[in-house]
């Protein structure tokens, strides 16, 4: 109403059309295209990542993935220390869910050195509740910040909150907030403190409520519906093409999940269903996470009732400083927040790891898929398409 | 699992096959079949989900190893297919046709380890240390300590002693000793 | 797009009427009690070890001397001194702390504009936050980074070793060694306190390498006596050793016999390259063949000296032999030892007393240097009534019998006075004695001291009365019973205390309180002394005495005469790595005395 009094009418039949070939080589000089820099330090952009856009218009005709504003070399560094030295060093691979670094780590050294079967069963399902913790935090932040790409920052607030009252309970547990070094090759660093499982009943209440809430405030919004379907569709198809992952995945119908494919600690002790949408879009990645949500809330539950009153943390293991681990090599994969999440971990007979490896899925999501998709899209819809594939720069760059 | 490899091993010289866990395999074949035998993993044996590319420094040996990792959704199997190439001029044929994310772990391991992959699209360009000029970082032989150590300031005033030496020093500085080894742990 | 879908975000409103849920007093919140904050360090309780040092992955840990903590026995003196420009609060260095005084506290707001105080000394430098109880401490249960259960020695069960001299303990499989081997920290704190500084973490580090000749080259760096003393040390390094503040202290002795046992003699030479030696053409002479006498022996010969060995007695070793008992340490071992280090070119001269045989002046003119290592071997007496009768024995002397093969007498009851390590290896192989004679034992030990403050090695003690020994201190002997020339048995009464208030040797007893222990045959075992009728009295007028009514020596076992060197019992110890490490001094000593340096 107010653009027709302006004389503004935002319909894109009415604008010049495209010129150039989408993604084709672009000639800045003929002044035709402009480049934006989206980061890499903007509001909008998930960590330190940048994207280099060709836009003509509002519309991007070619994209570009930067990083490495945040390497630390971590894969080397771990490889430059001892066995058990690794794992405060492997949190900082990925900052939203840092507990899927320590439990690959200890789940490489345990797999090759024979350890595995040795893990106490209290431990396996302390290391259970802190990746559910990790997944349900991280999704605390990411199913409103979604909405906060389209400038809806209420639920982010609801959220972060929220995510505070889980990050209270890490620090109760682990005895840090973000960083929790918890997961220790041979098990874990803690039993429950007393009145654990309470507070926490108390906080999944608090998010029982949120959940209900937040579905209101996004997912019944004429806005968020307007720009988030349709957008960004990732189709079956591409999924094995680009080795999309998680909910990414599971937004197009395809079922992919690390805890039912391939069931790892005690995953397939607890009763649940993966959520799945079909049409692709970031309507359907965020609905799919914001059930997800009301999942993780109830797998919570369960490891809290099904697991061990009390019982070893750790197994009985050769002393730290002089662990040797045989020459080796293999493969070991969880499902984090944003999808399969792996390592690739090689062992040389010494007391150091030859080669330490990441797989996060940001590496495919946010470069080979971010660049191509971003083609065609306006430039208002960049970040929120690159939330929506749950961008996390510093598991790329590691 | 095993049959699966054991029908591939003849056409594609497998060697060194190591069942890490039921669902993981890893095989060796020579630098010239490996893209033939992850294609045909991909397109005749359901391998679709490309997990991963990795490689591995073995400076020992003068030779890099490179692994593809792929993935069976519908057997829920892993198989790694590893192949060595020499670590002077290392080079590899390049598998961007096969998936779309292939491209930028060529490019991470062109940058990371200096091995080239002629035709990979945008290979030469930095990944994730833009403007270095030190041996690719990767490599066993580049020393991270050193290279921080030359590079930033440490403050200085830090001094450390070792428990025996400093006790030998204080309780008794002319006995005979132990000739200190050297620590090879470290 | 419907109505309903624009109406119902509003909902969102109802949150205005809801309380607010930001914290009032963010700046004081307080941590959780597991929060891992600054450091905090109990100062008594750490020993300096370095471990916490060793595991920091960030190289934030530096070990510094702290003023008013003195470097001794079992402590470095040092202190962990936390940089935090490096640290990421792992706590790695609270979980492997091996003596629990390291921990996080809960505290974790701290404003300096000096970056320098970022850098401190836990428990030293004052901090608020020391009184926090709170903060993160190794966890419960069963949360361990090494090993604190030592690896069980195989041992003969009772009744497999009442009544025989084989050898006890069995030694170390290659699995049970390595496993002990790993339980180790490498802090090297046990190296200060073992009389000869060996290189303890060092051969410890070669068996978890599985280099069993590199643990033999560094056991032969300090101690020429490895199978000796992998069986019978004292192992005083054990009493310090880090790994004993959590759990059991690592086995060094165990595993030192480990190394030496796993080498064949054969291939000595070679492993520890002393095929060919250089000589020097100096001559240096040696009395006794003890472990003082021998390790000054083996290494002035790879020094290059010609070195002659005078021994009274007609074998080697000196109390190692004719003193410990071969379920202890069998001859074999000894030889083994021994023949190495004659191998070497060691000469020894076999039944040459000297001071009788042939005058120590005589050496003195003959060689360019001597070194006396002779032994305590003269037995004490209490001189009670009665000791003067014929079946009242110095341990000793029997002992010695039992080892050169000589019948002694047995009778069904003997009582031994004595509450150290000699008075249970007289009683030990009395009651093997009887074994085989009577198929019964029946010898009982007594000592001035109660069972707390008895002398001897628990285990000792332990171990004699599985033998069905009886062990009963705590009494004082007053007289033997004598009825017809024959002994009957011991008065004794009860001991109260052993020394005065200024320190001195005044036993205290109650009088009232007696007992009788029945006896054909006393056995006295109360400590020996040395014999120096060797040394003539013109040499001796040039000695100066020292403490305790030894001869002064100085750092290199240099008496006040400066070709004659002496060491071992009559001079430290006593015990056989004490004599070890003189005898190593001493060469060096010699050395310098006729080379310079
Ligand atoms: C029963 C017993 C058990 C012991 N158990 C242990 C133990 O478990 N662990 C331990 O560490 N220590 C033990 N000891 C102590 C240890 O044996 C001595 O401390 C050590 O042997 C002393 O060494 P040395 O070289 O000073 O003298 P000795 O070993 O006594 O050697 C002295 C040598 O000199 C010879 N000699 C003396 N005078 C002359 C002379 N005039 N001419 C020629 N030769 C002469 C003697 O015959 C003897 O061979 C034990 C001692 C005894 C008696
Ligand atoms: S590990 Fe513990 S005892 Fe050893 S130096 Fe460190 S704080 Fe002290
Ligand atoms: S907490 Fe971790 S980083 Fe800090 S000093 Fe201890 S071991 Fe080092």
């Amino acid at each position: 109403m107010i653009n027709k009094f302006l004389g503004f009418e935002p319909d894109k039949d009415k604008l010049p059309s495209l010129t150039a070939k989408i993604g084709d080589d672009i000639d800045l000089s003929s002044h035709k295209y402009q480049k934006i820099w989206l980061g890499p330090n903007h509001p909008g952009v998930t960590g330190n990542m940048a994207v280099e856009l060709w836009v003509q218009g509002n519309t991007v005709v070619k994209a570009k993935t930067h990083v490495g504003y945040l390497h630390r070399g971590f894969e080397k560094l771990i490889e430059r220390r001892l066995f058990v030295q690794g794992f405060p060093t492997s949190i900082r691979m990925c900052v939203a869910e840092p507990d899927t670094n320590e439990y690959l780590i200890a789940t490489c050294t345990e797999q090759l050195s024979g350890y595995d079967k040795a893990v106490p069963e209290m431990a396996k399902w302390l290391r259970m509740l802190s990746l559910e913790m990790a997944r349900l935090q991280g999704l605390l932040r990411g199913v409103p910040g979604q909405g906060g790409t389209f400038a809806l920052g209420l639920g982010v607030q609801w959220g972060v909150y929220l995510r505070d009252l889980i990050l209270d309970r890490f620090e109760e547990l682990t005895g840090a907030r973000v960083y929790h070094m918890y997961i220790i090759p041979g098990g874990v660093r803690g039993l429950l403190p007393d009145g654990f499982k309470e507070r926490m009943e108390d906080n999944l209440r608090d998010i029982d409520d949120f959940i209900i809430r937040i579905r209101k405030l996004m997912f019944h919004n004429s806005v968020f519906k307007k720009r988030a379907k349709g957008l960004a569709r990732i189709t079956p198809d591409m999924v094995d093409k680009y080795g999309i992952v998680g909910t990414n995945a599971r937004g197009c119908g395809v079922k992919r999940d690390v805890r039912k494919d391939h069931p790892y600690l005690h995953y397939d002790q607890l009763d649940f269903d993966p959520p799945t949408d079909t049409d692709g879009d970031i309507y359907a990645r965020t609905w799919v996470r914001w059930q997800e949500l009301i999942q993780t809330v109830d797998l919570i539950r369960q490891i809290m009732a099904k697991m061990p009153e009390k019982g070893d943390i750790k197994a009985e293991m050769p002393n730290v400083l002089h662990w040797k681990i045989p020459k080796g090599e293999t493969y070991v994969r969880l499902e984090s927040g944003r999808g399969e999440y792996g390592m690739y971990y090689v062992t040389d007979g010494s007391a150091k790891p030859r080669r330490v490896n990441l797989r996060g899925p940001s590496y495919t999501h946010a470069i080979a898929l971010l660049e191509d998709m971003l083609v065609g899209a306006d430039v208002a819809d960049v970040h929120a398409i690159m939330v929506s594939l749950q961008t996390c720069p510093p598991e790329i760059e590691r | 699992m095993k049959d699966l490899i054991e029908k591939l091993t003849e056409d594609f010289k497998i060697s060194d096959v190591v069942y890490q866990r039921p669902d993981l395999a890893f095989v060796t074949v020579p630098k010239g079949v490996a893209i033939s035998l992850v294609t045909e993993l991909r397109d005749f044996e359901g391998f679709s989900h490309f997990v991963m590319m990795s490689c591995v420094d073995w400076i020992e040996e003068g030779k890099f190893q490179l692994l593809y990792l792929l993935h069976n959704p519908k057997t829920k199997t892993d198989v790694g297919v590893k192949t060595f190439i020499d670590r002077e001029n290392a080079e590899m044929a390049s598998a961007h046709h096969l998936w779309k994310q292939v491209w930028t772990y060529q490019r991470e391991l062109k940058e990371a380890f200096g091995i080239d992959f002629p035709g990979s699209p945008r290979v030469d360009e930095n990944f994730v240390v833009e403007g270095w000029t030190e041996m690719p970082h990767m490599r066993r032989d580049f020393n991270t300590k050193e290279y921080s150590q030359n590079t930033y300031f440490p403050r200085p005033g830090r001094e450390t002693n070792d428990p025996a030496e400093y006790m030998r020093k204080k309780l008794y500085p002319n006995e005979p000793i132990t000739a200190k080894k050297q620590d090879n742990d470290k | 797009m419907s109505l309903k879908d624009i109406l119902t975000p509003f909902t969102a409103w109802s949150k205005v009427v809801k309380e607010p849920v930001t914290i009032k007093d963010p700046l004081n919140r307080e941590a959780a009690p597991r929060y891992r904050g600054f450091h905090d360090n109990d100062i008594d309780t750490c020993i300096g070890c370095g471990t916490c040092e060793a595991i920091c992955e960030n190289e934030a840990i530096d070990l510094v001397p702290v003023d008013g903590i003195e470097t001794k026995d079992g402590d470095s003196g040092l202190r962990p001194k936390i940089d935090y420009g490096r640290c990421c609060w792992c706590a790695l260095c609270v979980d492997i702390c091996t003596t629990n005084s390291l921990r996080l506290t809960n505290a974790y707001k701290w404003v300096d504009t000096d970056p320098d105080n970022f850098r401190f000394v836990p428990g030293v430098d004052e901090k608020d936050w020391y009184k926090r109880e709170e903060g993160w401490r190794k966890p419960e249960p069963n949360y361990e980074f090494y090993g604190l259960k030592r690896v069980e020695m195989g041992e003969l069960h009772p009744e497999e070793r009442e009544d025989s001299f084989v050898e006890m303990i069995k030694g170390y499989s290659k699995e049970q060694a390595e496993a002990e081997a790993d339980r180790c920290v490498e802090c090297g704190i046990c190296t200060a306190t073992c009389p000869a500084h060996m290189g303890i973490p060092e051969y410890i580090k070669a068996i978890r390498n599985d280099d069993l000749e590199e643990g033999l080259r560094i056991l032969y760096d300090t101690n020429p006596l490895p199978e000796i003393c992998g069986r019978i040390c004292t192992h005083k390094c054990e009493t310090v050793c880090t790994i004993g503040h959590k759990g059991d202290p690592l086995s060094i002795r165990w595993l030192k016999r480990y190394i030496a046992d796993q080498n064949p003699s054969e291939k000595y030479k070679k492993i520890l390259e002393t095929d060919i030696l250089k000589k020097n053409g100096k001559k240096v002479a040696i009395i006794g063949s003890g472990p003082a006498g021998l390790s000054a022996a083996h290494y002035l010969v790879l020094l290059g000296y010609e070195v002659e060995i005078f021994e009274k007695l007609e074998k080697a070793g000196g109390m190692m032999r004719y003193g410990i008992p071969e379920y202890r340490l069998p001859y074999d071992q000894i030889d083994k030892d021994v023949n190495y280090i004659l191998s070497l070119g060691v000469k020894i001269h076999y039944n040459v007393t000297v001071g009788k045989d042939i005058t120590l002046k005589k050496l003195g003119e003959d060689f360019d240097a001597v070194f006396a290592g002779t032994g305590l071997h003269l037995g004490r007496s209490t001189r009670i009534e009665g000791t003067d009768h014929e079946n009242v024995y110095q341990s000793i002397e029997l002992l010695r019998k039992i080892t050169q093969g000589e019948e002694i007498y047995v009778p069904e009851k003997i009582v031994v006075i004595g509450g150290g390590n000699v008075a249970m290896d007289i009683t030990r192989s009395l009651a093997r004695l009887q074994n085989q004679k009577y198929g019964k034992v029946q010898v009982i030990a007594t000592s001035l001291e109660t069972e707390e403050k008895m002398p001897a090695d628990r285990e000792e003690v332990i171990e004699a009365r599985e033998e069905k020994a009886i062990v009963n201190p705590g009494w004082s002997p007053q007289r033997i019973e004598i009825v017809d020339g024959k002994i009957k048995g011991l008065h004794v009464v009860q001991c109260l205390s052993l020394f005065d208030e200024t320190g001195n040797f005044n036993p205290q007893c109650n009088m009232e309180n007696k007992n009788f222990f029945e006896a054909d045959m006393i056995v006295e075992s109360i400590g020996q002394g040395m014999d120096v009728s060797y040394i003539s009295e013109d040499i001796k007028e040039h000695l100066e005495l020292g403490p305790r009514g030894r001869f002064r020596v100085n750092d290199y076992f240099q008496t006040s005469l400066p070709w004659l060197f002496m060491g071992g019992d009559t001079i430290q110890g006593p015990d056989v790595i004490h004599g070890i490490a003189n005898g190593h001094k001493a060469a060096l000593g010699i050395d310098k005395f006729l080379i310079g340096e």
